[in-house]
């Protein structure tokens, strides 16, 4: 078996391999190819970071849900519905004005499914997975963003069965605003840490 | 084990370059390989530790050079047979007869 | 072991499978404890980085009780332990040139620490 695989362009051989598999493992009884379509289907239409979006949104408007989120992030998630594989144990890491925090996995790719989706290939891959725990502040950079040196930077490596989602800071000048209107704010990266939320600018 | 897997700190392995939009999945074949991991997992042929472990163990050009992906279609194939859901050949046999129908 | 069809797929989605366990185990740690991430370089399975590893760091979090990955990868059972939040400094991990206001949270099983006496 061939092993020097290329990056970006799978040969042919990949995508044949795994379509023997899956007709294969289906013959032995293993697999229900509907089944998998069912997967793909959740994982790629259903479930993505609208949901942390409105976990966020809601956290922003109802001090009571902050409260409740920060304490067990898996129960108050789950109020809103999202739960399951690869979010089954979640904690909510709260930035402040003093703390930014940021997460990864540096022995694989442990992400929150539930409320992030599937992981982005950058967030998988060893450039961020070896760099974020060294060098945060220098990551942070590398996504045109950067906190003050008075901040104090917290990276959770999530390489155990926890996983973590950050709940960014309101921003300025969204007082008296639904909780859809202020997931509009809510990006993927603001609730990986390498980002922050849009301003009301620029949905405006 | 102390693998390649194990990246913390290390430098040099190139830029992020984070896109400004990326789907789910770039290929057909990635739907299908990461949609296999929780039935094979319900159907009880590995557990997730020892699937991590299966990647870990993939020889480090291997694991730098492929796609995430492509571990998981080698840790497949690793446990499967491993734990005798298919003979070591019996993928490769397959895939032979496979290309004879098409 | 049921083969998963198209019906289980959304009660499996919502659902997942746990890694904690309700066994009653005692921890070997506190919060605030001062503990050193052991030197450990085992052949086999584990989720103590290497970066960690002979560093020492702080409790912040005790998580619960959780199987052991290190075993439960081999087939040697699930081995029910704590597993515990863990602060290290930037200094503690790189050296004197990183910063020591900057930090690394990682989540570690008991059998991975040790106490340091203060």
């Amino acid at each position: 078996m061939s092993h020097d695989h290329d990056h970006t362009a799978p040969p042919a051989d990949i995508e044949l391999r795994v379509k023997a598999l899956e007709s294969l493992l289906t013959e032995k009884g293993l697999i229900d190819p509907s089944a998998l379509d069912e997967l793909v289907d959740t994982y790629e239409n259903r479930i993505g970071p609208r949901n942390g979006a409105l976990v966020v949104a809601k956290a922003w408007a109802d001090p009571e849900y902050k409260k409740r989120l920060l304490e067990d992030g898996t129960a108050a998630i789950a109020e809103l519905g999202y739960s399951g594989v690869q979010g089954e144990d979640m904690v909510v890491v709260e930035n402040t004005p003093t703390i930014h925090n940021m997460t990864v996995c540096t022995l694989c790719s442990c992400y929150p499914w539930p409320t992030l989706g599937l992981p982005p290939v950058w967030y998988k891959s060893a450039p961020y997975r070896s760099k974020v725990v060294i060098d945060p502040r220098g990551v942070l950079a590398e996504f045109g963003v950067s906190v003050p040196d008075s901040k104090e930077v917290r990276v959770w490596d999530s390489s155990a069965e926890l996983r973590y989602l950050v709940l960014p800071e309101r921003p300025a000048g969204t007082e008296g605003w639904s909780e859809e209107k202020l997931a509009d704010l809510v990006t993927r990266d603001s609730m990986i840490g390498t980002g922050f939320p849009k301003s009301p600018s620029e949905i405006q | 084990m102390n693998g390649v897997h194990d990246l913390g700190g290390m430098h040099g392995l190139g830029p992020i370059a984070p896109p400004a939009q990326e789907p789910v999945f770039a290929h057909e074949w990635e739907r299908r390989a990461f949609a296999m991991f929780v039935p094979l997992f319900g159907a009880g042929c590995f557990n997730v530790d020892e699937f991590r472990h299966a990647i870990e163990r993939m020889t480090p050009t291997h694991y730098l050079e492929g796609s995430y992906y492509e571990h998981w279609l080698h840790a497949f194939e690793t446990l499967l047979v491993e734990k005798g859901y298919m003979g070591p050949n019996e993928l490769d046999d397959y895939i032979a007869k496979f290309k004879e129908k098409m | 072991m049921p083969l998963v069809t198209k019906d289980l797929v959304p009660v499996i989605v919502k659902t997942g499978a746990s890694a904690r366990i309700a066994e009653d185990v005692a921890p070997s740690f506190n919060v605030g404890d001062k503990v050193r991430a052991k030197n450990i370089n085992p052949l086999t399975h584990t989720r103590l980085p290497r970066y960690v590893r002979g560093k020492v760091g702080t409790v912040v979090l005790d998580h619960g009780v959780f199987v052991t990955p290190d075993t439960v990868a081999h087939g040697q059972g699930e081995h029910p332990q704590h597993v515990y939040n863990v602060a290290f400094g930037g200094d503690e991990l790189w050296g004197g040139g990183a910063s020591s206001k900057d930090k690394v949270y990682i989540d570690l099983w008991d059998d991975y620490l040790e106490k340091v006496e203060a």
